[in-house]
């Protein structure tokens, strides 16, 4: 079924709880126009990995479910998917932590990225060599073992096993995670290209705000499983609450996103 | 003196290809390991299942050598699939240990299936090749040594090279590799963990029967070859649970040196520690090198 609608992904109000007990999102909604860059912000333990787990039906490896609300990927539901069907279907997901196949070469983690696809020998190669144009830094270090590959190395290496895949949609969770300024300047680069050349739709999970925004077209705040806050990237930018909150630039310390919407409210009353 | 080192030479070949035959079992135990990272407790069993399977095609359906080989091997196919449809994918979430236990069972019920069908009584396996010394070697190069070694010792040699190729240069090897590595990550690139799952206890299941035809021909084919399976857990402990070529050394090492050791110090203990000489063995690598001789490495962080 072909979907005409502009959005690429469109949650509406998931809850997801794990074991049963613990519940991780109450209320996240979010939409991903198709060819877009979607960030989703906030700090540890907010709820961006459970959302991008959810959406790529990874939860269920980790007895994680959702238990309300609804999730269409290309006009389709996901309930019923599993995660190499999401693959299939052009969905892939970057996980925290870049999970590289440590005893593989870098060239093998890559192919990898291709085992959903049927694909010859020589159209391997023709995909790797583009592959490579965008991680000129990878073709280098093609025959090393992955585990002996630096963390932005590693990052890299995630990233383009998933575009080997050949995604409509990559969900990218926290790639610059322990990275080096310039790393990770450089992972938003490319991050940027595939978004450009590919017309890869991104939604992508960070802690580092700014650059994140920078990056993005749009972005979501979420904080204890709740969108606090949307808006297209530059408006967050310049938003004072996110500055203050998310930026650091504050004369006070640090607070929450409730916190501030608790002021704010007292303030109305007493206005 | 040269007597004497030919003596030597004579147990130590013997013991390797003894011991090859103890790798071919360890094998099936790798393979297993290294995709769901479980020791497969039902090793033993599926030795006892397919080759109690096999003797069964030949000789109450009388169906010849090869025929019954391939129908054997299908048949392993099929406990595969039943396993990772009946038993692994119910259990995908669940912990290593809940894993391990349910192959425990699946021991308990593949035993008692053979028996059921195939009957208690041991049964005899000529495979062609007599457990004697093979003559030409022994007048040129005057070592006694078994023709049932030496075939042992070659169907080791083919099964590793074809275990080493497939993972090496296939797709569905580079699969379980990846999957050895980091199941969440290859799952998240669309790696179907049930295929590999299926792949891999498949091989395991006739690479159970190829060891149990070993076996068999040289103990009969009886319930003694559950137990003897474990052997391999010594073997997998010196070589490490997750290297092929560790299972293929470590059946080396384990074969030669309880052979040395029953013929040089036995004697002092009043005879008979081949029986349990490896796991004194395996004892000083669980201290000195747990992760054996050719395993991964193990990394915690502290």
């Amino acid at each position: 079924m072909s979907n005409n609608s502009i959005n690429i992904l469109d949650i509406k109000n998931i809850e997801v709880m794990y074991d049963n007990v613990i519940l991780a999102l109450h209320d996240v909604s979010l939409k991903v126009p198709k060819g877009k860059v979607v960030a989703l912000l906030g700090a540890n333990g907010a709820g961006k990995s459970t959302t991008l787990k959810a959406v790529s039906t990874m939860l269920a490896s980790e007895r994680g479910k959702v238990t309300k609300g609804s999730i269409d990927y290309d006009g389709n539901s996901i309930e019923k998917q599993n995660p190499s069907q999401m693959v299939g279907l052009g969905m892939v997901q970057v996980l925290e932590g870049r999970r590289c196949f440590g005893h593989l070469t870098v060239e093998e983690n890559i192919i990898s990225g291709a085992y959903s696809r049927k694909l010859s020998k020589g159209d391997i190669d023709q995909e790797l060599e583009k592959i490579y144009s965008y991680f000129l830094r990878l073709k280098e270090r093609r025959k090393s073992q992955a585990a002996f590959t630096s963390g932005g190395e590693q990052q890299m290496i995630a990233v383009a096993r998933a575009m080997m895949a050949k995604p409509k949609m990559l969900l990218l969770d926290e790639p610059t995670m322990g990275l080096a300024p310039q790393l990770v300047a450089e992972i938003f680069n490319i991050v940027k290209e595939l978004n450009q050349k590919e017309g890869v739709s991104i939604l992508l999970a960070e802690q580092n705000t700014n650059i994140a925004l920078k990056n993005s077209d749009y972005g979501y705040i979420i904080e204890t499983g709740k969108v606090m806050l949307e808006g297209t990237a530059e408006s967050l930018l310049n938003n004072d609450k996110v500055k203050e909150l998310y930026l650091g630039i504050s004369k006070k310390g640090r607070k929450n996103f409730r916190d501030v919407l608790k002021e704010e409210s007292l303030n109305k009353k007493i206005n | 003196m040269a007597n004497e080192l030919l003596f030597f030479m004579e147990v130590l070949v013997g013991g390797l290809l003894a011991g090859t035959m103890y790798s071919l079992v360890a094998l099936g135990f790798v393979l297993i390991f290294k995709a769901s990272a479980t020791f497969n407790f039902s090793q033993g069993a599926m030795v006892f299942f397919s080759v109690l399977a096999f003797c069964g095609f030949m000789q109450d359906f009388n169906i010849p050598f090869v025929l019954a080989f391939i129908l054997a091997a299908f048949l392993m196919v099929v406990v595969g699939l039943c396993t990772e449809r009946l038993v692994l994918r119910p259990l995908m979430n669940a912990s290593e240990d809940t894993v391990l236990m349910a192959t425990i069972g699946l021991g308990y019920v593949l035993e008692g299936l053979a028996q059921a069908a195939w009957g208690v009584e041991v049964r005899r396996l000529d495979l062609g090749i007599g457990d004697f010394p093979v003559p030409w070697i022994a007048d040129n190069l005057k070592l006694f040594i078994s023709a049932l070694d030496i075939t042992a010792g070659l169907v080791a040699a083919i099964m590793i090279i074809g275990l080493f190729l497939l993972f090496k240069y296939t797709k569905i090897g580079l699969g379980l590799r990846a999957v050895a590595d980091d199941a969440g990550a290859a799952s998240s690139i669309g790696i179907p963990l049930k295929h590999i799952m299926l792949l891999v206890w498949s091989a395991a299941g006739v690479v159970a029967l190829v060891a149990g035809m070993m076996w068999g021909a040289r103990a009969g084919v009886q319930f003694a070859l559950v137990d003897l399976a474990l052997k391999a857990l010594p073997v997998l402990i010196i070589g490490g649970f997750s290297s092929i070529p560790g299972a293929i050394i470590g059946g080396l090492i384990i074969g030669a040196v309880e052979k040395i050791l029953e013929v040089y110090i036995g004697p002092f203990f009043g005879g008979a520690i081949e029986g349990w000489a490896p796991y004194v063995l395996a004892i000083f690598f669980l201290l000195y090198r747990p992760e054996g001789l050719f395993g991964e490495k193990i990394i915690r962080r502290v």
